[in-house]
């Protein structure tokens, strides 16, 4: 028996309402980009799950899982580029708390 | 996108036809692919100012050819090349060029043995936009927004050795990341609620009971809340004024442009995933835009941060148009009216932020106490073609006639009055005359108050390629304000 795909669409909605809150409410940046990965998986669950919804037995629909993969790709190359910025953050700061950055404000 | 075989996919994306619609982004990734040959080819580190404008300017022209002859839609309707776009596109090369220029001699000794990686991440932001005003479906566009984005997080921390830099990168990134997600999650629902993620297949769908489903309407809400965090509309501009004071000025006269230009590019035409019943919260939100930059930006006495508060009022301007779409009921003539009244705004929007932003730069160089509203206070008296070019930019970002901004404001608010919305017009255009407040402020400081005696001799003469750039968006403002209709025959 297959899943419905209205509970896929509810567990992808926690997910990512997880990931909105932890992204709110969370100090820590490193803490950050894992709730922001959070969303992101939400958005693939979604896909495969809209893939599923929508393909027939002779034809597949394959813009959910293609797109998945353009998200995962770019999940990489977001984590390479802020990584690499929290690096040079905790090099000034000494700290991945985002409370320490108060250099901007007014 | 439903294919009989391989092969015939195979043929769609490798059709001919499709070669010069995409010319302009395949040059501008070239370029920025060759910016990182040239930093392992030893003795050819010389030749990168000649790749960059060989690219831009290889751009501009490729845009240029679309003008006359658009492709249309090619590569199975993924991405498309149109009057609009051409011109878009030719925005963006000649924004990069300009805020290029302004770059030259800006970075410290620390940041110049890095200037190829600069430039390698400054010419793919160029062809992240044209991606995204070209794309047809939702996916170009995420890959177009990122392409975009990822080089500007970059930039934005480029003086790594400040604290402001690197904060500035971080936020941008992290909010940049927030805004990616919450475009995506909307993507994957509309995906789900409708099978396709293609715009014209979407656009037709337009009216079906799917599109009414609360999966549908979240996902186009989420959608496009994730384009607003990019065009930095409230509640999500508070970002701005952080991000753009703490870049490096060249990259912020790019992000202030290119990436609001772009970003509107792509939600005008698929504002039609929004319901009709939204016109009101668009127009409470593109009013509400206005009021927060405006009021921000009236309290600042760093002028860069007031710049960046001004651009929060001027997208909120540029949103007007699409609640005026709304209210038409969704009507194709009032779209592509509304898309070229945001057209014309941000090109003379571009050309009047890039030389602001520009001159900032250029002031910044020789102390950056020289952008604060005191450090500009006689600034006639020792550089009156500086302080007169200011002025300009200044006049045409308050919308005074004559000036590019004038017009820009006058076809968004003729969108509005032709829906019947005078009340969002009336209360639009006080809003503008709010802005004119601070906008007044910097041409007071500028020529009429006296100079500071004890500053003489700190400021240094100016250079020849920031004169160049600075002369040019000034004809840019000029042009568009004086012969509009030019610009308009453009668009047939």
């Amino acid at each position: 028996m297959s899943i419905p795909t209205e509970h896929i669409l509810i567990l992808a909605s926690l997910l990512f309402s997880l990931g909105a809150l932890g992204f709110l409410l969370r100090r820590n940046v490193i803490v950050v980009l894992a709730s922001v990965e959070l969303m992101l998986n939400a958005a693939n669950l979604t896909f495969l799950a809209g893939s599923r919804a929508h393909s027939t037995s002779d034809a597949l629909s394959m813009e959910g899982p293609v797109f998945s993969l353009f998200v995962i790709l770019v999940a990489a190359c977001e984590a390479a580029v802020g990584l690499a910025l929290v690096i040079a953050f905790y090099r000034q700061k000494r700290t991945v708390d985002l409370e320490a950055a108060t250099e901007l404000k007014g | 996108m439903t294919f009989q075989s391989t092969q015939d996919a195979f043929d769609a994306a490798f059709s001919t036809a499709a070669l010069p619609a995409v010319l302009p982004a395949v040059i501008l990734s070239v370029g920025a692919l060759l910016m990182l040959l040239i930093e392992i080819v030893p003795g050819a580190r010389a030749s990168r100012p000649i790749v960059v404008l060989a690219t831009l300017v290889g751009a501009l022209f490729a845009n240029f050819t679309q003008l006359s002859d658009p492709a249309g839609p090619v590569l199975d309707g993924i991405y498309a090349s149109t009057p609009e776009t051409a011109i878009w596109g030719m925005l963006f090369a000649a924004g990069a060029l300009l805020a290029w220029v302004y770059s030259i001699g800006y970075y410290g000794e620390k940041a110049r043995p890095f200037l190829a990686e600069h430039d390698m991440l400054f010419l793919s932001a160029p062809a992240g936009m044209t991606l995204m005003v070209c794309s047809q479906d939702l996916l170009m566009f995420f890959v177009g927004l990122e392409l975009l984005s990822l080089p500007l997080y970059a930039r934005a921390a480029f003086r790594r050795e400040r604290h402001d830099s690197v904060e500035a990168g971080l936020k941008y990134f992290l909010l940049g990341a927030f805004a990616a997600a919450t475009y995506l999650f909307g993507a994957s629902l509309l995906y789900l609620a409708t099978g396709t993620i293609s715009v014209m297949e979407l656009k037709m769908m337009m009216g079906d009971t799917i599109t009414t489903t609360p999966v549908f309407l979240a996902g186009a809400g989420l959608l496009v809340a994730g384009i607003f965090f990019k065009i930095s509309v409230f509640p999500f501009h508070m970002w701005v004024p952080d991000v753009y004071e703490g870049s490096p000025t060249p990259v912020t006269t790019l992000m202030a442009t290119g990436t609001k230009a772009a970003a509107f590019g792509f939600l005008i035409p698929i504002s039609f995933l929004l319901p009709t019943e939204a016109t009101g919260l668009i127009a409470a939100i593109a009013l509400l835009t206005m009021a927060a930059g405006n009021l921000g930006a009236l309290v600042q006495t760093n002028i860069k941060r007031m710049l960046a508060y001004s651009g929060v009022a001027h997208a909120g301007t540029i949103l007007l148009v699409i609640a005026g779409y709304l209210a038409s009921g969704r009507d194709d003539a009032i779209g592509e009216q509304a898309l070229h009244a945001a057209l014309f705004y941000l090109a003379a929007y571009l050309f009047t932020s890039t030389g602001s932003f520009g001159l900032l730069a250029m002031l910044e160089r020789d102390g950056e106490d020289l952008t604060t509203m005191r450090g500009i206070r006689g600034l006639a008296r020792r550089r009156p073609a500086v302080a007169a070019a200011m002025t300009l930019f200044m006049l045409s970002l308050g919308g005074i006639p004559a000036t590019g901004g004038f017009f820009g404001k006058w076809f968004v608010f003729t969108v509005l009055v032709q829906e019947g919305m005078y009340g969002v017009a009336i209360l639009g255009a006080l809003m503008s005359v709010v802005a004119l407040g601070y906008y007044l402020r910097v041409i007071v400081n500028l020529w009429m108050e006296p100079l500071d005696e004890a500053d003489t001799g700190r400021v240094a003469p100016v250079t020849l390629p920031a004169g160049i750039a600075t002369a040019v968006c000034a004809l840019g403002v000029l042009v568009l304000g004086l012969m509009p209709g030019w610009f308009l025959d453009l668009l047939g």
